[in-house]
């Protein structure tokens, strides 16, 4: 099941590249944690590991449906663009997109004894594509939508190669989540006095 | 002890918040206290717990930021004579302030990797706002800018810390999360690969943190944007911070596969340095020049310290920190009205604090790129033998001299232009009268005399690395 998950997970994240629209890059952000919390949730149960499970609830709760519903809120009240074209065409990202999945296999191929090995390569290929929303997009929104979705392959590093990081961590992550959404809204804030 | 450290920030968040005016005389007094127990831990024996770790390098680097520390406060005191500021950033200014001395505090005393990475984290989106109390749209623009790349790069950490974790659990147990469990036993480990990818994306993210290639133009911008005791407090504590977490990794990478430490290092600060020192070489202002000449030591200090050369490391460390911030501060003056030319800067001086700052700013300025009494000249001395010393080690000989070589070559490109800065300053351009405060001069002294205590103590420097 979990595989299954993290599968999904990817494909939203493929998805959200080549997005065009602000609202739906939210709405694939909101799905993209779904899948993670679920896979969360599904590893904790395979394991039996209750922390785990408090913590994809969590991320379920506020990467799901808090964070994307915040963030549509701030982009209504500060009226920002909603058509936001990536400055990298489609065309290039569909080949982009694959040939960084294969560098990051080709990239864990050494480790050859590691359970995780697959499940590794995939979150350092979801860091990478995050990486490259956050270049290929001019607007703020989707800059910080990619600095998000960097978030959530680091959660999902965490969840499956080490079994679950402790817990103190994923709070501590979980919280200087919610500091930086309130930052954004005091730098939103002020460029909105400016203008 | 510990919790003593986090009593005057704490104050200087807490005071913030009241709207009198001498609340604003009371909070380098504050700061000041911060004094009391980093010197009592530095009597006090080492300690660690599964959170936190004192040692001599904790201690060591929490008593350089805690002296740059109650240098920007004081400061602090005259910044509304040299910028617009409302009353009300003023003080919010003062409250991220605290928060990211809170930050930096956790991050240097953490042995629990993932609270080195919430102290940093915290020290990094509290500087967002600090940037942002600069008025202007280009503070916003760098604000958000600073917003973007400083959490990739500190999501870059925190990925790497993951995946050491990674790699040392399957011997280690949950104890793989503490740094001196990690120091202890990683010669050990069998994921070394693993440890190395992880090694990387720390490296590459402290790399970004502190300006590297290909970063070099988004530190300098950031500083210019800012108010300049935001910048002073960029290169003596947030680099500090990160260079500390530096330290810490590259010592466990260099027991897994020290060659490849080296190499990795090696390129990337060369690939840097050739880029900072042409950028330096066509600067402008006073700003540009103190944040790309930072980013320049900085990578001095991470390839001593790889090199083995751990004392030529600290020592430049610490120089760095008193004189950077300095300078940084400084600007305030030299760049009176927002006037950015060089020409002339040290001239116009009146007064006994006039002179004494004159005086004490053209000193740094030589003192920055190593003349010989300062500090920094002796660090590189050491720096540059270690290097050799390790080169001689190595298998690949001739590879390793070219490269301090080109090292050497691109410093001196560095030292010539700001020799020729010095002199600008000092016999070109027309005289204008400047307005020099108590305040800054009082943080310049402090710093001095910061820096003459470190030359008197190289054998403490010493006892640090044995300890």
């Amino acid at each position: 099941m979990t595989n299954f998950f993290i599968g999904m997970f990817l494909s939203a994240l493929i998805v959200t590249l080549l997005t065009t629209r602000l609202y739906r890059l939210l709405f694939w952000y909101g799905l993209n944690s779904l899948f993670l919390g679920l896979a969360a949730i599904a590893e904790a149960s395979y394991l039996g590991d209750r922390e785990m499970m408090i913590s994809g609830s969590i991320t379920i709760l506020l990467k799901a449906f808090a964070i994307p519903y915040i963030l549509k809120i701030y982009a209504k009240r500060f009226a920002i663009e909603r058509n936001i074209t990536p400055s990298i065409r489609i065309q290039y990202s569909i080949i982009l997109i694959p040939a960084i999945l294969v560098f990051t296999f080709y990239l864990i191929d050494p480790l050859l004894h590691q359970s995780a090995k697959n499940f590794i390569s995939i979150s350092i290929a979801s860091l990478l594509l995050s990486l490259l929303l956050i270049v290929e997009h001019r607007n703020i929104f989707a800059k910080v939508v990619g600095f998000l979705m960097m978030e959530n392959s680091l959660f999902l590093l965490a969840m499956t190669a080490t079994e679950g990081m402790p817990m103190l961590i994923e709070l501590g992550i979980f919280f200087d989540l919610l500091m930086a959404v309130i930052i954004i809204n005091l730098l939103l804030q002020r460029e909105a006095n400016n203008a | 002890m510990l919790e003593l450290l986090f009593l005057p920030p704490l104050a200087i968040f807490i005071l913030s918040f009241f709207k009198t005016n001498n609340i604003k005389k009371l909070l380098p007094v504050i700061s000041s206290l911060i004094l009391l127990p980093t010197l009592l831990l530095l009597f006090t024996p080492n300690y660690h717990s599964n959170l936190f770790l004192i040692d001599n390098l904790a201690k060591f680097i929490l008593i350089v930021s805690a002296i740059v520390g109650i240098g920007v406060t004081f400061a602090l005191e005259s910044l509304q004579h040299h910028v617009t500021i409302a009353e009300r950033q003023y003080r919010r200014f003062y409250r991220f302030f605290g928060l990211f001395w809170i930050g930096m505090i956790l991050s240097v005393v953490a042995n629990n990797l993932g609270i080195f990475w919430v102290g940093l984290e915290f020290a990094t989106l509290s500087t967002v706002y600090m940037i942002k109390t600069n008025n202007t749209s280009f503070a916003h623009k760098e604000a958000w800018n600073y917003m973007i790349v400083g959490t990739i790069a500190i999501s870059l950490i925190l990925f790497g810390i993951i995946l050491i974790y990674a790699a040392a659990k399957p011997m280690l147990g949950e104890k793989a999360i503490e740094f001196l469990t990690l120091q202890q036993h990683i010669s050990q480990i069998g994921a070394k690969y693993l440890f190395e990818i992880g090694f990387a994306f720390v490296a590459i993210g402290s790399f970004i943190k502190m300006g590297f290639f290909p970063m070099n133009l988004w530190l300098a911008n950031i500083e210019r944007a800012a108010h300049y005791p935001v910048a002073a407090l960029f290169s003596g504590i947030l680099e500090s911070a990160i260079m500390s977490g530096f330290f810490r990794f590259s010592l466990l990478a260099k027991q897994v596969n020290e060659s490849h430490l080296i190499g990795f290092t090696y390129i990337y600060a060369l690939l840097t340095l050739f880029i900072v020192a042409f950028l330096i070489y066509r600067v402008k202002d006073f700003m540009r020049l103190f944040s790309l000449s930072g980013i320049e030591h900085m990578l001095l200090i991470a390839i001593f310290w790889v090199s083995g050369g751990y004392f030529a490391a600290l020592l430049h460390f610490a120089a760095h920190a008193f004189i950077k911030p300095a300078l940084f501060i400084a600007t305030g003056v030299l760049e009176s009205k927002g006037k950015y030319h060089i020409a002339g800067a040290l001239r116009g001086y009146s007064g006994v604090k006039g002179k004494l700052f004159w005086l004490i700013v053209g000193l740094l300025m030589l003192a920055i790129v190593g003349l010989p009494p300062s500090p920094i000249f002796f660090s590189e001395l050491f720096g540059f033998g270690a290097m050799v010393d390790m080169a001689k080690a190595s298998h690949h000989l001739l590879l390793m001299f070219s490269g301090i070589l080109l090292v050497l070559l691109l410093l001196a490109l560095i030292f010539y232009k700001f020799v020729e800065i010095y002199q600008s300053m000092k016999y070109e351009g027309k005289e204008e009268s400047k307005e020099v405060y108590a305040s800054e001069v009082s943080a310049l002294v402090l710093f001095s005399a910061a820096l003459l205590v470190l030359l008197a103590n190289f054998s403490a420097i010493e006892s640090i690395i044995q300890g």
